[in-house]
Order: C-alpha cells, then sequence, then structure tokens
C-alpha cells in the first residue's frame, strides 16, 4: 500500500503540494488527472523520493520515503517510468534492463538477462535487446524504459506521462501494453492526459488541482453527472481535455 | 608504479653515423640573400632508425601519461564535484595551479627535487609523472564537463532503481563522460605529444632528444628541426584523425536523443 | 665550491629574470597580436597563394612544439643561412611567430562568427571592404576574441620558460642557475613556480578586466 498523507511539498515561495492525502492499494489502477502545474510531476517525485517533503508522511508498504534507511526498500517496491524515457544512452536496451537487477537485487547476470529477454519479447521488442537508445524510435525506448522498471519486479508502478512525448500510434503501443499489465494486476499510479484511456484501465481517478486532490473516486463516479462531473473544475478540465 | 619504471631513460643506444651507408645525395639549391646554401634532406635517411627510435619513446611516455592523466582527472572532477567543500577546493587548487605554472617548472621540481627526498626514478618516470600530473590538470576540466553535462533525467533514473552512488559513478556516470569527452581528451593528449619535447632537457632521448644528438653528429640542424617539425605536426594530425574516429565510433549509440 | 647558501642578491637575480620574461612575453606578444591580425587580414581580402602559404605555417607552428621551433631558429637558422642569432634574437623571433599562429587562428574564427548577412549588409551600404573591416567587423571581433586571447597570453607566458633552453636568462633559467649553485631544488623551483603562477593571473585578471570593458563600451551585445 502507497499511502500519502497530508503531504506538502513547496520550491521557494511557491507551494506545489498543499497537504495530499491518497492511498493507493495493491491491485488498484490510480489515474492520476489535473491541469498543467497542479503538482501532478511532483507528487509522484514525492513517492519515489525524488522529492524532501516539506511536511507530511509517504510510505510504500510502511517503509517511510523520507528516512534514509527506509528508503531503498520503498524504491524497491516501487518502479518508475519516465515522460522523456531517460535510458542510459551507453546501454543497449538489454543492458538497461539488467543493471539493476543485478547490482541492487544481486540476481545472477544470465539469470537476470533471461529475464530482460522475456520482458522485452513480451513487450514486441525481442529483436531489439542489442539496439542503444539512439536506435530505438520513441515508443520503443518507452518500451524498454516500462521493462526497465518492471524487471526489478516492484510492486507498483509509477508512471509519468509515459506517452506524451510520443506521436500517437507509438502512444498506442505503449497504452497497449499498460492496459495489458493493468489486466495483469499491476498496480499503477498513472499521470496522464488520456482522459479515456485512464477511464478503461483505471480503478480510480483522482483529480489535483493547484496542490489539493480536489476529487478522489472510483473510475464510473468520476465520470458520473453526480459524481466528479458535479466539480465545476474537473468538469471544465474534461471539456476541454475532450476538444484537444 | 606505472611499467616502464626502471628502463634506462638517460643513455641513448650506441650508433654509430659512419655505419649506415652513404645514399646518393640529390642537391636542391636555394638562394638566399645572394648565398648559395642547399636543403639537403637526404642527409637524414642514415639517421631515420635513430630518430624512430625516439618517436617510439615519446609514444610510450605520451600513452603511460595519457592513462595517468585521465586516471588522475577522474579522480579530480570527482573530488571537484564532491560535497565536500574542502576537497573540492583543493582540487581546485590543483587544477588551477598545474595550469598557471610552466611544465618545465614542473618537470624541474620533480626531477631535481624527487632526489633530495631519497626518490630516485629515472628520466623516463619522472618524465611520465610529471607530463600526467600536467595532463590531469587539463583532463580534469574535460571530464569535468562531461559530468556535468549528463542529463538530470538519467541520473534520477539511476537513483530510484536504487542504484547506489558508487554503481551510479561507475557504470553511468563515468562512461558517458569518457565517451562525451573524447575530443577534449584529445587535446589534452595532443598537447602532451608536444609538451613531450621539453623531456629532452631532462635527458630523455625521446624524439627531440635524438633529433638533438642527429644534429649535433651531422652539423646539419636546420635539416634536423625543420623535419621534426613537420614529423611533429603530422604525428599530431595523425592522432586528431584517430580521435576523430574513435569519437564517432565511442558515440555512434550517443547520438542526441530527439523525441 | 659544490654548495652555497642562498644570498640577498639572489632575489635580484629573480627580479631580474622576471623582467626578463615580462619584457620578452610583451614584446613577443605585441609582435605576435600585430602579426596574427596582419595575416587575418590577408586571409580576410582572399589573397590568393599567401593566404594558403600563411594557413600551413600558422598550422605547422600550432602542431609542433615550440622547443623544436627555438632549436631551428637558434641552431638551424645560422647554420643555413649562414647569420649570426643571438638566444634573445632567436627568442623573440620564435614566440612572436608562435603567438601570432594562434592569434591567426582566433581572428579568423572571430570574423568568421560575425557572419557574411552583416558584411554583405555593410557591402550593400556601399561600404568598401576596408571599411567593413574597420567599422563592422574589427570592434566585434575584437569583443569576441578577448576571451580566446586572454587563454592564449596565460599559455605563452608560460611558454617562454622555454627560451631558458637556449640560455636566455630568464626566470626559469635563473631558477636553473640557482638550482645547480645551492642544491636546493624545492625551494627554487616553488619560488619560480610561483612567479611564474603570479604572473599567470596578472594576466588572466587584466584579460577578464579589458573583456568587461570591451563588453560594456562596445556597441554590440550580441554576445
Ligand atoms: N524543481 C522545481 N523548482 C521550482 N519549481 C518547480 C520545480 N518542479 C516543479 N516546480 C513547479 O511546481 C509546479 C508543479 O509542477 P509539476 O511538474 O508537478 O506539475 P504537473 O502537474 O506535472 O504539470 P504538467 O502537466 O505540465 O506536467 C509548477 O508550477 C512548477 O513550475
Ligand atoms: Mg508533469
Amino acid at each position: 500500500m502507497i499511502k500519502v498523507e497530508n503531504v506538502k511539498k513547496a520550491f521557494g515561495p511557491v507551494t506545489v503540494l498543499d497537504g495530499v492525502n491518497l492511498v493507493v492499494n495493491p491491485g488498484e489502477v490510480v489515474s492520476i488527472l489535473g491541469s498543467s502545474g497542479s503538482g501532478k510531476s511532483t507528487l509522484i517525485r514525492c513517492i519515489n523520493g525524488l522529492e524532501k517533503l516539506n511536511a507530511g508522511r509517504i510510505t510504500v508498504d510502511d517503509f517511510d520515503v523520507s528516512k534514509p534507511k527506509d528508503l531503498a526498500e520503498a524504491r524497491k517496491r516501487s518502479g518508475t517510468v519516465f515522460q522523456l524515457f531517460n535510458l542510459y544512452p551507453h546501454m543497449t536496451a538489454l543492458q538497461n534492463i539488467t543493471l539493476a537487477p543485478v547490482e541492487v537485487l544481486k540476481r545472477p547476470r544470465a539469470e537476470a538477462e533471461a529475464e530482460g529477454r522475456a520482458l522485452l519479447a513480451s513487450v514486441g521488442l525481442g529483436d531489439r535487446a542489442d539496439a542503444y537508445s539512439s536506435q530505438l524510435s520513441g515508443g520503443q525506448r518507452q518500451r524498454v524504459g516500462i521493462c526497465r522498471a518492471l524487471a526489478m519486479k516492484p510492486r507498483y508502478l509509477l508512471l509519468d506521462e509515459v506517452t506524451s512525448a510520443l506521436d500517437p500510434e507509438m502512444t498506442a503501443e505503449v497504452l497497449d501494453i499498460l492496459a495489458k499489465l493493468a489486466a495483469g494486476g499491476t498496480t499503477m499510479v498513472f499521470v496522464t492526459h488520456e482522459i479515456e484511456f485512464a477511464r478503461q484501465i483505471s480503478s480510480r481517478i483522482v483529480f489535483l488541482e493547484k496542490g489539493k486532490l480536489l476529487v478522489d473516486l472510483p473510475t464510473a463516479e468520476f465520470f458520473a453527472e453526480t459524481g466528479g462531473l458535479a466539480q465545476p473544475r474537473v468538469a471544465q478540465f474534461l471539456s476541454k481535455m475532450r476538444k484537444d | 608504479m606505472l611499467p616502464g619504471a626502471g628502463r634506462p631513460g638517460g643513455s641513448p643506444p650506441p650508433f654509430d653515423p659512419l655505419d649506415s651507408p652513404v645514399r646518393s645525395v640529390t642537391v636542391k639549391p636555394v638562394s638566399l640573400n645572394g648565398a648559395r646554401v642547399r636543403l639537403d634532406l637526404t642527409i637524414l635517411i642514415p639517421h631515420l632508425g635513430f630518430l624512430a627510435e625516439g618517436a617510439l619513446l615519446t609514444a610510450e611516455v605520451c600513452a603511460l601519461a595519457l592513462v595517468g592523466s585521465v586516471l588522475l582527472g577522474m579522480l579530480v572532477a570527482i573530488a571537484r564535484t564532491s560535497s565536500n567543500k574542502w576537497i573540492g577546493r583543493l582540487a581546485f587548487a590543483y587544477v588551477d595551479l598545474f595550469r598557471n605554472v610552466p611544465f618545465i617548472v614542473q618537470l624541474f621540481f620533480f626531477y631535481y627535487g624527487l632526489p633530495e627526498i631519497g626518490i630516485y626514478i629515472d628520466a623516463f618516470t619522472t618524465g611520465v609523472v610529471a607530463l600526467s600530473i600536467s595532463g590531469g590538470a587539463y583532463a580534469s576540466d574535460a571530464i569535468r564537463a562531461g559530468i556535468l553535462a549528463i542529463d538530470n533525467g538519467i541520473l534520477e533514473a539511476a537513483e530510484v532503481s536504487g542504484l547506489s552512488k558508487r554503481v551510479t559513478f561507475t557504470r553511468i556516470v563515468l562512461p558517458i563522460a569518457l565517451r562525451t569527452s573524447v575530443r577534449p581528451l584529445g587535446s589534452v593528449l595532443i598537447n602532451m605529444i608536444l609538451t613531450s619535447s621539453i623531456l629532452s632537457t631532462i635527458t630523455l632521448n625521446e624524439l627531440t632528444g635524438q633529433a638533438k644528438i642527429v644534429a649535433s653528429d651531422t652539423f646539419r640542424p636546420f635539416e634536423v628541426y625543420v623535419v621534426l617539425l613537420v614529423v611533429y605536426a603530422a604525428l599530431t594530425y595523425l592522432v586528431s584523425i584517430g580521435i576523430s574516429l574513435l569519437h564517432r565510433r565511442l558515440n555512434r549509440d550517443l547520438v542526441e536523443q530527439v523525441s | 665550491m659544490r654548495y652555497a647558501e642562498f644570498t640577498p642578491f639572489d632575489l635580484v637575480l629573480l627580479a631580474q629574470g622576471l623582467g626578463v620574461t615580462v619584457g620578452l612575453f610583451l614584446a613577443t606578444t605585441l609582435i605576435g597580436l600585430f602579426l596574427g591580425a596582419l595575416w587575418g587580414v590577408i586571409r580576410f581580402y582572399r589573397t590568393p597563394v599567401l593566404t594558403q602559404f600563411i594557413t600551413f605555417v600558422a598550422e605547422i607552428l600550432k602542431n609542433s612544439p615550440v622547443l623544436v621551433q627555438l632549436f631551428l631558429v637558434f641552431f638551424g637558422f645560422p647554420a643555413f643561412f649562414k647569420l649570426n642569432m643571438t638566444p634573445v634574437n632567436a627568442a623573440v623571433i620564435t614566440l612572436s611567430l608562435n603567438t601570432a599562429a594562434f592569434v591567426y587562428v582566433i581572428a579568423v574564427s572571430s570574423i568568421e562568427s560575425i557572419g557574411r548577412d552583416q558584411v554583405e549588409a555593410a557591402r550593400v551600404f556601399g561600404l568598401t571592404r576596408w571599411q567593413v573591416l574597420r567599422h563592422v567587423i574589427a570592434p566585434q571581433a575584437l569583443a569576441f576574441s578577448i576571451g580566446p586571447l586572454t587563454a592564449l597570453l596565460v599559455n605563452q607566458l608560460q611558454v617562454t620558460s622555454l627560451i631558458s633552453v637556449i640560455g636566455v636568462m630568464d626566470l626559469a633559467k635563473i631558477g636553473a642557475n640557482l638550482n645547480l649553485r645551492t642544491l636546493q631544488p624545492f625551494i627554487v623551483w616553488t619560488v619560480v613556480g610561483v612567479l611564474y603562477y603570479l604572473a599567470a593571473k596578472l594576466v588572466a585578471t587584466l584579460g577578464a578586466r579589458l573583456e568587461k570593458r570591451l563588453r560594456a563600451h562596445s556597441a554590440f551585445r550580441g554576445l
């Protein structure tokens, strides 16, 4: 369980997260929606320990990300997929995937490689294991990015706008994989602008506005006139997103 | 210790110019100020082997010193990005000092100074050490720039996957920084080749040292040094081509990410 | 006598050596700046043959050891051209040409940095090639090149130490003499090193200050 309790985060004078509470249970797919600058990325970065909290607490399976001793454990339990992929450019796809399992989990290299190849095959990149990042398309890079996160066998997958740097065709490639993962029971925290896709795969949707969690509802209710849409900001946001 | 330590750097190999066959001499007259002088490069032919030995020694010294200065440069680059203020300052002081004091002064400091404190190393080793230390100051700048240029997102990816600072550094930061700084490190090497000529002043008979001997044996310093200039220029030119090729080869998988 | 203490007179010697170093540095810098700029202008006028020749010579000078250049001028020239050459003359000739080669390269790249369109625009206004050079290119190129020139001069100051090898009584040579006499290499070379260091820092500081002034006064702010 990921538990975000009353988290505050400010950059200098700018408050970006203003008392956020969120619980993600195993098996859930939680989508985070919100307009640009509302603090979605910051929330993800707080959960994986890339940002220090100003107040509040975040635990991943009871490991407190603010405690240096716990952080390593917390990070083993979550995997992050980045908007701009952030693949290691000097390593092949397979090396990208096996580095952390070998170095952090101390897995035997042969085993890690076999699993890495299987992961790549499962996302349709079985023949690209030895390609470097620059030799892959954006969609392929992001699929490698997903494999890299999955190789650590995380309980939770954190995804921050993983398709927004991709064209529609590549977006479809990646969303396809995420849908499969969701169907397979992978727990995900999913920041996205793909409203329709969020609706299909999410069990819950939360709406972030100026650092506050305005809405936190099961998917069906979020899109119901009496539920999320009753909030003027949410209705406005959704109609604007649908127009785009 | 560096390999090659203990080799007799001082004494030139035995060589008898009278031994060499005298080739037919072509004469190209050059007129200057009315006086007729001749530029005759064929007189160098019997000495080519001797000069090649010097070139080989230059290559050895520079190869070892390149390794030394890259290692030192890496350490210093790490130290300069260190969070410890004093380590950072010390590293900066080293770079600042060795970039602003003439190499010949550094060289004499080591060559005459080290025996005073009971360290007896030959001219070859002294040369490698001095070139490594001076080259390290430049190499550290190149490597540091390479480190600072690494995309922060890549480091964050490493961090969230739980890689330790050490593994991140050795497996991600250094390899990327070294690859991207191939060109500036190449300039360090080229400078080193040129600077290594100064080692002739501490009795090391590398290329310039050998040439000095040939010049005084043949009484043809003009021909010898003209050729030497061209040889050095050609040598550095070849090295720079090699560096370009290496850069392209190493970085073909590192082309800017377009997204 | 194989061993001798330092004497107060050694300070005078060091000061003299420093004076020779600085004097030769200044003289060869001025000559080098003039020659290098001149070569740059020759190239700007696209003078055939001469441009290629200058470029070739500059490449050789840039890519060969200054020590060998010194040997060529000091030992080679007298033997070949049958003329007299003092160490100081050889030092002035070599260092000036060497500096000129690097100045030439900086001049070329800073002229090129200005861009054809500006030059063409000025030509369209009816300015002669010389007027373009004088009023459009030179001020900008100067502002652009102060930084690289400063770095070059810091380097060339250190390069002057090589003239000690052909016997010029510069700071390094005084150091070598003191070293032989006192057998105190650490002290001698540390003092000599510090003097060079301070001189280099002085050049760097002056260059930085000049650059700031030029940037402030120059009409060109596009940097
Ligand atoms: N390192 C930082 N320093 C200063 N301000 C920051 C920093 N990171 C984020 N911010 C600010 O915090 C606010 C929230 O940023 P965040 O990236 O979390 O928004 P977001 O919801 O992910 O937006 P988007 O949809 O555009 O990705 C923005 O106003 C941003 O400018
Ligand atoms: Mg964001």
